[in-house]
């Protein structure tokens, strides 16, 4: 059996699996796996098995930003679905979307509490539920914006830079992901995370196209990412292609961070 | 592996430098498993003979060339023979290294043969076919590096063994990694993607490490044990594919977490 057929037969959980990278995800692992549960907010999961003509995706509407909820949440997915063999977590985006100039503390605030109490308690929850299985592979979502600044000077009027709150919680997964790995590499379970550099969403790429270009000129590769590949780089990790690769960043960002 | 795989490699030309030791053999399954037009070069023809036969008895396409590494013309007469008998080429493996030294009481005679092949060569090589594959627009460039290229010497993992750690490789692997940037971004706007893989210790389950050295390098990984040599071609296979069309300049460490603690 070849390593990229390791998906046969498994169930993999995405969140957020109904955006502008999560479709393409959940689309790929629908033709692989036994079993995907698409969590997304409400509608839009459902739509995108409608759509897509998806037949081994069970849709579900899921507010992933709250985590409080979150436990009973999955627990009560858990008895439905069973313990998933891996989870794709997408729905770390959030961002107040404002001006480093006038952004209330308690909107930056807000960002790290949507983002990371989630995050950790999704991962203990699924971790703490694999480790008698002894195998798992769990891979999270940073950015490029959690390793490097976004440079002001591209993004033209009235588009505001990517604000400092979704970098500073990116850049946490980063350090969330290193610490599972290592707290549970020894139940086999593995933590890495994808950091993608510019994939705007079309809606971005229609209005913005001079910003566009400026994006491209930051990488290497002299242009922006399109989303179905950041396919293959979950694919690579999800499957056995890397059974000793654990607590990693994958940067997938056209160079954009090489020099 | 299904032909929609993206990790796909029919189709493709791949030259790997180096295949006689433990994970160039791997490598050879691998990308052979795969799908890759494989030419295998080295500068011991007879030593590859056996695995390219085996390789084609199991209905691979598995080359095998000459080259010294050393030696750019031989290098570029190389690539002219790759691109005559096959037209093109779609990515390379530089997993070639030369271990001349054991120590770092070694005389300097043995460094400066290490940078022969594993500086001057390396970037003889890369060089060469980058060029070749920016010709033609496209290509992936897999450099083989080293958690060594990352970290430094750990004294405890030797201890009352035989083994050692030699400093030119630390020096060379890690030199390796950051050339794989400025590679990256020569070569970016030429649709040619560099990227570098970082293996941690790898098993050797014919001549086994000191029973002391596993037991503690295991303990220094997060997955408790070294990496099979199989283990690494997954990671090359996917920089080669189309599935990795985004991923440029970056290094990919296998080493069951060594780095991430």
């Amino acid at each position: 059996m070849t390593p990229w057929h390791s998906l046969e037969g498994k169930s993999v959980w995405v969140t957020g699996g109904a955006g502008h990278l999560g479709a393409v995800i959940t689309a790929e692992l629908d033709r692989h796996c036994r079993q995907v549960v698409c969590f997304d907010l409400e509608g839009h999961a459902e739509a995108l098995v409608r759509t897509q003509n998806l037949t081994r995706t069970q849709p579900r509407s899921l507010d992933v930003s709250d985590a409080a909820l979150l436990p009973a949440a999955l627990d009560a997915a858990i008895a439905e679905f069973g313990v998933p063999d891996g989870l794709v977590h997408l729905a770390t985006a959030s961002s107040s979307g404002q001006l480093l100039e006038t952004l209330p503390p308690a909107e930056f605030q807000n960002t790290l509490n949507r983002t990371l109490p989630p995050t950790f308690v999704l991962c203990r929850v699924l971790a703490e539920r694999m480790k008698s299985r002894g195998s798992g592979s769990i891979v999270l979502f940073s950015s490029m914006y959690g390793v490097v600044a976004p440079d002001p000077r591209i993004y033209p009027d009235p588009l505001t830079p990517n604000p400092i709150d979704y970098g500073v919680a990116k850049a946490a997964i980063l350090q969330l992901t290193r610490y599972f790995a290592v707290h549970y590499g020894a139940a086999g379970i593995r933590f890495n995370c994808i950091t993608p550099g510019p994939f705007p969403n079309p809606g971005v790429q229609q209005a913005h196209p001079a910003f566009i270009g400026e994006l491209a000129k930051k990488t290497a590769l002299r242009r922006i990412g399109r989303n179905t590949e950041i396919v293959g780089p979950v694919l690579f990790l999800l499957t056995d292609s890397s059974s000793y690769v654990t607590g990693h960043s994958l940067v997938v960002d056209g160079g954009w961070t090489t020099w | 592996m299904p032909e929609s795989s993206p990790f796909s490699l029919r189709d493709k030309v791949i030259v790997q430098f180096g295949g006689t030791g433990l994970l160039g053999r791997a490598l050879v399954s691998s990308l052979g498993n795969a799908g890759a037009t494989l030419v295998i070069a080295s500068r011991n023809r007879t030593a590859l003979a056996a695995l390219a036969k085996s390789e084609q008895a199991a209905g691979r396409t598995v080359g095998v060339e000459e080259v010294d590494i050393g030696s750019e013309p031989s290098l570029h007469a190389l690539r002219d023979r790759v691109l005559a008998r096959h037209g093109r080429v779609d990515g390379i493996v530089y997993n070639a290294v030369a271990r001349t030294m054991k120590t770092a009481n070694d005389d300097l005679a043995a460094w400066r043969t290490s940078m022969e092949t594993n500086a001057t060569g390396f970037f003889a090589t890369v060089r060469a076919f980058g060029d070749a594959m920016a010709a033609r627009g496209s290509g992936s460039i897999v450099n083989i590096a080293s958690m060594q290229g990352m970290v430094g010497m750990n004294p405890w993992l030797y201890e009352g063994t035989a083994m050692t750690a030699s400093p030119d490789y630390f020096f060379h692997k890690g030199g390796m990694i950051n050339l794989t940037r400025y590679l990256a971004s020569h070569y970016g706007s030429k649709g040619v993607r560099v990227n570098v893989v970082s293996p941690g210790g790898i098993y050797n389950p014919e001549t086994p490490q000191a029973p002391a050295f596993l037991e503690r390098y295991g303990k220094m990984t997060m997955l408790g044990r070294m990496a099979e040599a199989g283990e690494v071609g997954g990671a090359v296979v996917f920089l080669l594919s189309d599935a990795s069309a985004y991923i440029t300049g970056i290094n990919l460490p296998v080493d069951g977490g060594y780095t991430a603690k």
